[in-house]
């Protein structure tokens, strides 16, 4: 699915399914994400790519 | 604000961690760190930088159908303005319950005017969005 999907998802385009493990400030612990979860729980994503930690945004 | 707001970056969780508790900026970060070390979310946005193993600074907003809306990517050096983000994500919010309403460039938040494309409007955008 990710594999098939290289090059950038055109606006207007469903996303595929994702998944990434987190840091979760709030509960100072970690965690996973996924989009499948994300639309379950009928929710917006804001997905805010950065180079680096130790950076700006 | 009603969204879940995920920060991705090729960083392990680990260092993720380190950062969040060393950098006073992110004393009130409250949104989930995510980690892509692979970069395989990042290629899939099509931000992954494969000569430096980093994402660029890519933001993406995607409604609870999954579909994506939008699509912000800047260079290393530039920063992103939130303030922006915010409007462009509040306009999302509004046109996902407004369906025949068109948010103009000027559109900043709940209440100001938006546009109802529509056949009569086709050279009037300025009498429309003026009002006259």
């Amino acid at each position: 699915m990710i594999e098939t999907c290289c090059c950038g998802i055109q606006v207007g385009q469903p996303v595929p399914d994702f998944k990434l493990e987190t840091f979760e400030p709030t509960k100072g612990d970690f965690g996973e994400i996924s989009l499948e979860a994300l639309k379950k729980n009928k929710k917006w994503t804001i997905l805010f790519f950065y180079p680096a930690a130790f950076t700006f945004v | 604000m009603g969204a879940e707001v995920i920060t991705v970056s090729t960083d392990t969780k680990f260092v993720q961690l380190a950062w969040k508790q060393d950098e006073k900026m992110l004393k009130d970060v409250k949104y989930s760190m995510g980690s892509d070390p692979t970069g395989k979310v990042a290629r899939m946005f099509g931000v992954y930088d494969e000569s430096a193993g980093l994402a660029l600074r890519g933001t993406f907003i995607i409604n609870p159908q999954g579909q994506l809306l939008n699509a912000e990517v800047n260079f290393y050096n530039m920063g992103r303005n939130i303030d922006e983000l915010l409007r462009k994500f509040k306009a999302n919010l509004h046109l996902s319950k407004h369906t025949v309403e068109a948010c103009p460039a000027k559109w900043k938040e709940e209440g100001d005017k938006t546009l109802k494309p529509s056949p009569k409007m086709v050279g009037k955008v300025f009498e429309a969005y003026e009002g006259k």
